[in-house]
């Protein structure tokens, strides 16, 4: 594996706030890796020492294997897109898609052609004399991840970049970033707080949270064996039950099943149903379980599944398969 | 406007003719045949506007009000602006403090700072008059530069000049290639806006002339004490023909209501 | 991006405030030449004991309270009706209440000569009709001074109270309006106190500027009407008494500050409550 980046015990310091805490973190060359987290958790800080904008309060950043700590972002060489998109508003598509190329001193017609070639890699060849102000939030996407992507970066960083478009226009910019990617081959480092895009696009995961790593690696190790309880919640985990000998396992919703009997493998759990919900797919059911803790339990059942006619006030038995139940660490 | 609101629509009247009145009062003087301000005017006569355009101290007036006006303009420009970009965007110390320092001009009376000048540099350093001039009505548009153009700093995205780092521009690059053409409209605006109040000043001017340079606001007043013939009248017209060329020009460009911040239609 | 040499660009505007702005001012102030603090000390005392002078400061003080209050009287219904109107003609009422700011005041005041003058519209119109035997005498009266600082200053006040009023919700109205509440009520209960901060900055700069205006009582008040600003001016230019000068610029400085000091003071406890 080539290394593209590594954080080397980095911290920041923002007065008495620690966004970043001593990380480590090592980013492949040609993958994608997202840094995932609830806000404030250190992913963007952790982004904007990367790209330059921010020098760390101690450690190193190394960027191709050279220390890179202090060099200031003009001389990375990365690409990045804003949240914002931060698209310059008075310059056309094509204007801001060849400005990083003009100040490398590009000849005219080798711009426009890399302008012209970038922006049909996005779809937008056709509003190359456009201003930023006409587009859709979707097409200044576009422009800024051309415009990032039009200078070859050693890294493309890209600040939650489908958070400001609606939802189905986000599934499907996630596909199409996932063919940039692979048309480009760029190492990608991705901020996002959607554990949805995460899974869908990493190669490796990243959780973050007060400025520490949880945990990381590819979506397929991580899903399914949460470090820990914080993890585990982050990934849409309920249900947390601790047993008597103290530890704690959880199990998702849709994994409970309605049964007539208890069963020795695997998690057993009884109560009475409080609510349920009908959504489409599925029905949502909340149940007080009868532990003595109070604790709410919900499970997902499909509309099909005549099993599950329970009411609220019935007593239902609940059970999960050992092999969907997650003993965590802590 | 809504006849529903009978009181609300009477006092916006009487608001307007107040306002607007007496401008065209002047301007219907201005074209009197007759010698003295009288309504309504004796016969029809462009003999005043004859009179004003050569009146030579209105002449000289008028071309010396210019140019310190257009001095004073670029000078509170070249001043504001770097301040205004260290004042958003440095790290300066006691930030408030220096932007309440740039605004304070605007709240020590005119008149006041035009005595301190006078008494201070014209007659303690022995400076001319032009010099003091100059200094006073910069020092006095240096507010409109810092407040007007800070708005428009404020506005932009602060992301833009990252994206121009990131992708290869220096910070000056930055700067000249992103920022300030993201400024454009409010330097325009505060250029105007200075222009306009240096070349109406009063309260500050009227204790800085002297007999080689003298402003033409100035040079008005006094002609009106002392004569009360219509060639002031005649004069207002012309500069209000300016002053109406002027604003035309700000709504074709910026928009006119927006110059004059907080209203953004 | 955050550096610590831009913070440098400060300085040269900061050069020119202290040499051309804040050290004279304070140096007239305190230490004109040949006076000592103590002779302006002693001028002010006189001023604010003296019959004609305390005349003159409380001519200032009142004639500024009353443009102020007619500016607000007159200034919130135009911003009200322009910020809440749909009409294509509030654009252009709107830029005409604005376009006399551009306009020199020396040409605004002027037309109150031709106005008020006894040869004027006002007294020939009276003629003509019949209601007086003589033109009455309107100019270098105290009347003529508020008419023409409220000419000056209405843009003004218009334009603070305008974005004020263009801030509140408009749907806040309708919700109100939908509640029960009447257009009067609306307006008193919720326009006006949502607005309040933008009425006392109006209230604010104009009082600091009818309280402190030249022209127009230069112009329209003549000998007989004086006030603060045209005594400064005599002390300065006729009469080269630095120590009567530097007592009435303190005056005027003062009161300029005391008002503004009270506007941020109310605008902060109406934000805390």
């Amino acid at each position: 594996m080539t290394v593209a980046a590594e954080f080397q015990q980095v911290t920041q310091r923002f007065g008495d706030f620690t966004a970043v805490d001593a990380i480590d973190l090592t980013i492949p060359a040609g993958q994608l890796t997202t840094l995932l987290g609830p806000s404030g958790c250190g992913k963007t800080t952790s982004l904007r020492m990367l790209a330059g904008y921010s020098t760390p309060t101690s450690g190193r950043i190394l960027i191709d294997g050279v220390d890179s700590t202090r060099t200031p972002p003009e001389r990375r060489g990365l690409g990045m897109v804003f949240q914002s998109y931060a698209l310059f508003p008075h310059l056309t598509v094509a204007e801001n898609v060849g400005y990083g190329l003009k100040l490398r001193k590009m000849p005219a017609a080798e711009r426009k052609r890399v302008v012209a070639e970038t922006l049909d890699l996005v779809g937008l060849g056709h509003l190359a004399a456009s201003r930023p102000r006409k587009l859709s939030g979707g097409q200044q996407q576009r422009v800024a991840l051309a415009r990032a992507i039009a200078i070859r970066p050693k890294l493309l960083l890209l600040d939650e970049p489908l958070s400001n478009l609606d939802a189905r226009l986000r599934v499907h910019m996630r596909a199409e970033l996932r063919r940039i990617q692979a048309e480009t081959g760029l190492t990608v480092v991705l901020v996002t707080h959607d554990q949805d895009e995460a899974l869908e696009l990493s190669d490796q995961m990243v959780v973050m949270r007060e400025g520490r790593i949880l945990q990381q690696g590819a979506p397929v190790d991580v899903f399914p064996a949460p470090a820990n309880r914080l993890v585990a919640e982050f990934l849409g985990y309920e249900n947390f039950v601790t047993s008597a000998d103290g530890t704690l396992r959880t199990v998702r919703p849709e994994h409970l099943n309605v049964v007539s009997e208890p069963t020795t493998a695997g998690l057993t759990l009884e109560g009475v149903v409080v609510d349920v919900a009908f959504r489409g797919v599925d029905r949502l059911v909340t149940v007080d379980a009868d532990d003595g803790l109070g604790r709410t339990v919900r499970l997902t059942a499909d509309v099909r599944d005549g099993a599950v006619t329970a009411r609220p006030g019935d007593r239902i038995l609940l059970s999960a398969d050992q092999a969907h139940v997650v003993t965590l660490a802590g | 406007m809504s006849t529903r609101r009978p009181v609300a629509a009477t006092l916006a009247v009487a608001g307007y003719v107040i306002m607007i009145v007496p401008i065209l009062f002047v301007v219907a003087t201005s074209f009197t045949g007759g010698s003295t301000l009288r309504f309504p005017p004796e016969g029809l006569s462009l003999r005043w506007f004859d009179a004003a355009v050569h009146h030579t101290p209105f002449i000289t007036a008028m071309v010396s009000s210019l140019q310190l006006a257009a001095l004073a303009t670029v000078l509170a420009l070249l001043l504001g602006i770097p301040a205004t970009l260290a004042i958003h965007r440095g790290r300066l110390p006691g930030k408030g403090l220096v932007e309440g320092l740039f605004l304070s001009p605007l709240i020590v009376p005119e008149l006041v700072v035009g005595l301190a000048l006078f008494q201070q540099l014209m007659i303690g350093l022995r400076l001319d008059n032009f010099t003091v001039l100059l200094i006073g009505h910069t020092v006095l548009m240096l507010p409109y530069a810092v407040r007007v153009t800070g708005a428009s700093l404020a506005l932009a995205d602060p992301f833009v000049e990252e994206a121009a780092r990131g992708l290869g521009a220096s910070p000056l690059r930055a700067f000249f290639t992103v920022t300030l053409p993201l400024l454009r409209p409010g330097i325009f605006s505060a250029a105007l806006l200075s222009f306009v109040t240096s070349f109406n000043n009063v309260p500050l001017s009227l204790l800085l002339q002297s007999r080689d340079f003298r402003t033409l606001p100035v040079t008005m007043l006094d002609y009106v004490q002392q004569s009360y013939d219509p060639m002031v009248a005649a004069t207002s017209t012309i500069i209000l023909a300016g002053t109406v060329l002027v604003a035309v020009v700000a709504e074709r460009t910026v928009g006119f209501a927006r110059i004059f911040g907080g209203i953004n239609r | 991006m955050i550096s610590r040499r831009t913070g440098l660009l400060v300085l040269p505007g900061l050069a020119l405030l202290l040499a051309g702005f804040l050290v004279p001012s304070a140096a007239m102030l305190l230490a004109p030449p040949g006076v000592s603090p103590a002779d302006i000390l002693a001028r002010l005392g006189q001023m604010l004991t003296d019959p004609y002078d305390l005349a003159i400061i409380w001519r200032t003080v009142r004639l500024g309270l009353i443009v102020t209050l007619i500016c607000l009287v007159l200034g919130f219904p135009i911003a009200y009706l322009l910020a809440r109107s749909t009409s294509r003609w509030s654009g252009v009422l709107l830029a005409l209440a604005i376009f006399p700011l551009l306009l020199s005041n020396v040409v605004r005041t002027f037309g109150w000569l031709v106005v008020l003058g006894s040869n004027g519209a006002i007294g020939q119109l009276l003629l003509a009709l019949g209601l007086v035997d003589q033109a009455p005498q309107l100019l270098y009266t105290e009347l003529a001074i508020v008419l023409g600082l409220t000419q000056l200053f209405l843009p003004l006040a218009i334009i603070s109270c305008y974005s004020a009023v263009a801030q509140v919700d408009p749907g806040l109205d309708d919700a109100a309006r939908g509640l029960g509440a009447s257009r009067t009520r609306t307006f008193w209960g919720i326009v006006a106190p949502l607005s309040a901060p933008g009425i006392v900055v109006a209230a604010t700069l104009v009082f600091a500027g009818s309280a402190t205006a030249y022209t127009t009582p230069y112009l329209l008040g003549g000998s007989s009407q004086r006030m603060l600003s045209t005594q400064l001016f005599s002390y300065s230019s006729v009469s080269i008494d630095w120590a009567a000068a530097s007592a009435t610029a303190l005056i005027m400085t003062v009161l300029v500050f005391v008002v503004s000091g009270l506007s941020s003071l109310a605008a902060r406890r109406g934000r805390t409550s």
